[in-house]
């Protein structure tokens, strides 16, 4: 093996590698805005493999070798619950020849190792990892026996690595040893990975991780941290969207039991007491009265977000769809479509830890982006980045509420204020009326079908409000005037995936006056239910069985999704008994999507009961790609498969006088223990590497359940939630 | 207020407001940071704990009320006896949720947990119905196909406890 020329010394045990990976914005950012251009940016959006988002002016990835011979890996992705710290203890398993046992994952702060770029999300981790973790593992694992070798004077070809031990003839030393007693260390060139032939633990299933602590209760999120010394803050915010104080009168609140500080600085209003109890009974004495400027109604949400409003843009052209649609209308068959505002309700609260001091910051949050906590708190606090310590414990949930605006800068600026270190969280009202959201959104399908039943031309039209580019890029203009529509995210999914000769697709881009932001799956969840609703209609209307009537829109030899996403319904056929008599009193539904290079398929039985609809049975089949860990894979696609029915049948958030309505969980229904089915779960390796697996499971869901009541009643449910009256 | 009360097993005195929720006793007062805050308004049960042997959603229980009583949170639901290998014996519920791997962010775990302990205890052959309808938590990751199984297994594993 050759060794590069250059020696690092390297600080105690810690070893630092080569782990540079493309940014993940500049891949967007370097097309110009001319529409076959931006046409071009939104099929490469949708089929790109999505880079890590790690960035390449911090090119380190840490591992470090513990005293007891285990290895620390700090993860620059956020465990919120996906699994991927599991997934990435397997990868670095394999190549660093210890049990996973061995393997340590904590989340990397921004002190102390390399930290996602951009936020965790978009089912990227384990999939845009899997390589780079695997190359530092084998790195390193090479680095250690060159080391070795040269400590026993032996040729590095007699070395075997085993267990987290090198030997050589009678020679052993544990991965731990050598790395104490090495001062200098040899970089080698990365080595040839594994074989799919030789792994261990790539592909099997093996359990999570951080099962025993969230068992336990020994698991610890950013509301169960503390500084020493700590206060706890509440904040006063405004019920109403853009709402500013009027009138506010904190005297009472002043007077309360062991209130240490209120803080009013223009529109900050908190209370600081020695106890949370304390400073939230308070700010209930304060006596606020707002202005409220933004006068939204539903109806005027509904209004804005519609096809033909706002900025058009063309992101699938293939043959001539508009004109045929447009000169054939009296035959084209036409429906619209509606998918609601939604939120998180991701179960553990924003929160966060601040300690403000003259020059410097701590924060501890749980965030799915530490980098973005970091850039903001600096801004807030006029200090530099490099002086902020973004800290991430285990998050509880995210589903993309997280890669955003959370209360870390209210938190450094209470801090601030007090001289002392602060925790903040959000009551569950303020998680509902102070929250991000996912937008509403609107669709018009339009098709005409050929003498043979086939769908000759096919258009979509999506209108949608932007949901990721001013809210996560911090409002990143020139980005968004250069792609004229988020179709990175809200047009995701937007894209007609079968072998139609003729079909085009336009995202209508709005502002609306809410604030808007991801949600898992993204733009996914809203296109397939509109697409794949469409589908199952047109096939009824043809007469067609809704399964041979994709398969045989998926033809092209040559396409290599349409070609997996053919097997991948042939699979769900089979085991869902698709071709057996079903019950009467049983509707069944089908529906599937391309998730970047994901396939996923779920095929679902409902029935009604007491005039509601009853999900039974839920068959799913995914193909991933490579699989990496089948168990975590399952738990992602059950996961999906709950958010799904809770999405299709229960959750609705509006607006009313500038106000979410919604601000407890009795108005806001989830899917409980009684929605669930009856689940079987099926994974496909139709490639030889991973693609996500957090949020394709998702999509075909709502309209699989769509299909399903089409299916029993005849009638076709066109808006989310589906209600039968 | 001095409130006296025993918890995990241990006899404990604490002072303050009589109305301050027990929540926030057992968590910031007493660290025992197992059990969580959801919403506040008893309506997740992120905050499950037993009191006496009866499941609460302890966000919405003052204080005062635990004087007397005995608290047990997710930290005191295993016996600390030590088997050999160091470990504590779990409680059957802790046992079968890790056999059925049903965390996934973990967040309402406790509450979950302690909840279906009470439901084995009450009633020692569950049916999936009995599980739905007799716990009403929310989990945001859809855990709930696991915990209908895990609940089931839990039930088995102390039907054969001596």
């Amino acid at each position: 093996m050759s060794t590069d020329t250059n020696k690092k010394a390297f600080s105690r045990r810690k070893f630092l590698q080569r782990g540079a990976i493309v940014l993940g914005g500049s891949v967007v950012a370097s097309y110009l805005g001319c529409s076959p251009m931006r046409r071009f940016t939104a099929q490469k959006a949708e089929n790109m493999d999505l880079p890590a988002s790690i960035s390449s002016f911090q090119p380190d990835f840490w591992f470090e070798v513990l005293a007891d011979n285990t290895i620390l890996l700090k993860s620059p992705k956020i465990e919120m619950g996906q699994g991927i710290w599991t997934g990435f203890a397997m990868l670095a398993a394999e190549e660093l020849e210890v049990p996973i046992e061995q393997i340590k994952v904590e989340h990397a702060s921004t002190s102390s190792g390399l930290i996602d770029n951009i936020n965790t999300g978009g089912s990227t981790s384990t999939a845009s990892l899997y390589e780079p973790i695997r190359e530092v593992a084998a790195t390193m694992r090479e680095m250690l026996k060159v080391a070795a070798s040269k400590q026993w004077g032996v040729a590095i070809g007699t070395i075997k690595a085993e267990n987290g031990v090198l030997s050589s003839g009678n020679k052993k030393i544990t991965y731990a040893e050598i790395a104490s007693s090495t001062k200098e260390w040899d970089i080698p060139k990365t080595p040839a990975l594994k074989p799919k032939s030789a792994f261990k633990y790539v592909g099997k299933s093996v359990k999570r991780i951080d099962l025993k602590p969230k068992v336990m209760g020994t698991a610890k999120y950013t509301m169960d941290s503390e500084l020493p010394d700590m206060l706890y803050a509440v904040l006063l915010q405004s019920p109403y969207i853009d709402g500013t104080i009027k009138t506010i009168d904190t005297s009472e609140a002043a007077k309360s039991s062991g209130v240490i500080k209120i803080i009013h600085e223009g529109e900050l209003v908190a209370v600081v007491a020695k106890t949370f109890y304390a400073a939230d009974s308070a700010v209930k004495k304060i006596n606020v009265s707002w202005n409220t400027p933004n006068k939204t109604q539903q109806a005027d949400l509904i209004k804005l977000v519609t096809v033909g409003n706002g900025k058009e843009v063309n992101v699938q052209k293939e043959g001539k769809a508009r004109s045929i649609i447009e000169d054939n209308q009296a035959e084209v068959f036409k429906q619209e479509y509606r998918t609601p505002m939604a939120t998180h309700a991701q179960m553990e609260v924003n929160a966060a830890i601040a300690h403000v001091e003259a020059d410097k910051a701590t924060i501890i949050v749980g965030t799915q982006g530490p980098s973005q906590v970091r850039d903001m708190v600096a801004k807030a606090l006029k200090l530099k980045k490099d002086n902020i310590d973004v800290h991430t414990p285990l998050v509880g949930g995210g589903f993309g509420r997280k890669a955003t605006k959370g209360n870390f800068v209210e938190a450094a600026l209470i801090s601030k204020a007090v001289g002392k270190p602060v925790k903040l969280f959000n009551s569950r009202q303020q998680e509902f009326q102070n929250g991000v959201y996912r937008p509403n959104t609107h669709h018009v399908l339009q098709a005409k079908i050929d003498k043979n039943g086939q769908i000759e031309a096919i258009t979509h039209d999506q209108a949608t409000p932007d949901m990721i580019l001013k809210t996560l890029l911090n409002g990143n203009d020139i980005v968004l005037k250069l792609l004229g529509s988020d179709f990175i995210s809200a047009g995701h999914g937007a894209s007609i995936m079968y072998n139609v000769p003729n079909k085009a697709t336009s995202v209508w881009n709005t502002d609306v006056p809410v604030p808007i932001s991801i949600w898992r799956a993204v733009g996914m969840f809203p296109n397939t239910f509109a697409i794949e609703s469409f589908i199952n209609e047109l096939a009824k209307k043809v007469g067609k069985d809704p399964i041979t009537f994709r398969t045989d829109m998926l033809h092209d030899k040559e396409d290599k999704i349409a070609q997996r996403s053919k097997k991948v319904l042939e699979t769900l056929a089979e085991k869902s008994a698709w071709k057996n008599q079903k019950t009467e009193s049983v509707g069944r539904g089908i529906a599937i999507a391309n998730d970047r290079k994901t396939i996923a398929a779920a095929a679902i039985e409902i029935e009604i009961l007491e005039d509601k609809i009853k999900v039974k049975k839920v068959t799913h089949v995914m193909d991933v790609g490579q699989s990496i860990n089948p168990e975590g894979i399952k738990q992602q696609v059950e996961s999906a498969i709950m958010m799904g029915i809770s999405a299709a049948l229960h959750e609705e958030l509006t607006v009313k006088d500038g106000q979410i309505e919604q601000g407890f969980f009795s108005q806001y229904p989830l899917a409980m223990l009684t929605d669930v089915p009856e689940i079987q779960v099926f994974i496909l390796e139709g490639d030889d590497i991973p693609y996500g697996v957090g949020e394709p499971p998702l999509s075909p869901i709502a309209p699989a359940i769509a299909g399903a009541i089409l299916d029993l009643t005849g009638k076709a449910l066109r808006s989310l939630p589906l209600r039968l009256s | 207020m001095k409130i006296d009360f025993k918890i995990n097993g241990k006899p404990t005195s604490i002072d303050v407001d009589p109305n301050m929720p027990l929540l926030w006793v057992v968590r910031d007062e007493l660290k025992l940071t197992a059990t969580k805050f959801g919403c506040g308004q008893a309506m997740c049960g992120a905050c499950t704990l037993h009191v006496d042997g009866e499941a609460l959603r302890s966000c919405s229980i003052p204080a005062e009320f635990v004087a007397g009583k005995e608290i047990t949170t997710l930290e005191g639901l295993s016996k600390s006896k030590e088997t050999t290998d160091g470990d504590l014996q779990l409680h059957p519920i802790q046992q079968a949720w890790m056999e059925e791997q049903v965390p996934q962010c973990g967040y309402c775990q406790s509450g979950f947990m302690m909840a279906a302990a009470k439901l084995i205890k009450d009633n020692p052959n569950p049916s999936d119905d009995d599980i739905k309808n007799g716990i009403t938590n929310i989990c945001r990751c859809g855990t709930h196909p696991r915990i209908i199984k895990a609940i089931k297994r839990a039930a088995e594993l102390q039907n054969q406890k001596p």
